[in-house]
């Protein structure tokens, strides 16, 4: 699984702990990685992904239909699940400040015993680090 | 002129840069079945 996450398109290190069962991937520097692709990299190679957190940094903004998203790429962003922290971010909508954020783009499903790596992708924020 | 095309300049790289400083700095997964 470590050669199969680290041949994806813009990681740099895969780092994987068997006894804890975490994975820990290290975007390269322009950190254009995708989060979806390694969720499907990690189903291909007969693991089942439970959870995925991740660090980002990017702009808050308001989609067409009104949900907030963090933009973290020109043409990527990951719609945000509504939340405590999310609800404090939305005054930063459409403004040139940019956040970092921890938070869980995704779960297996309660019950489930196999992941779908095919849902889209949400982030539930668990921690604001900065607002810059 | 040249005033101008600096001014615009500045102007693009404000638009720009945040988004450019924007990225994933790190993910973590916690997977089952692993051997």
């Amino acid at each position: 699984m470590k050669q199969h996450l680290g041949r994806q398109s813009g990681v740099q290190t895969v780092e994987v702990s068997l006894r804890d069962g975490k994975v820990e991937v290290t975007p390269k520097e322009d950190g254009q990685i995708d989060p979806a692709q390694l969720l499907k990299a990690t189903y291909d190679s007969g693991v089942t992904a439970a959870e995925m957190d991740m660090t980002a940094r990017g702009k808050i903004v308001k989609d067409s239909s009104g949900s907030l998203a963090l933009q973290v790429e020109p043409n990527r962003s990951f719609a945000l699940s509504p939340n405590e922290l999310s609800k404090g971010l939305e005054v930063l909508a459409d403004t040139q400040t940019v956040v970092t954020v921890r938070g869980q783009l995704y779960k297996k499903p309660a019950g489930k015993k196999k992941a779908d790596p095919s849902v889209p992708l949400n982030l539930l924020i668990l921690e604001v680090q900065k607002k810059e | 002129m040249n005033t101008k095309k600096l001014a615009l300049l500045a102007l693009l790289v404000s638009i720009v840069s945040p988004v450019a400083q924007a990225q994933i700095k790190h993910i973590e997964m916690r997977v089952e079945g692993m051997t």
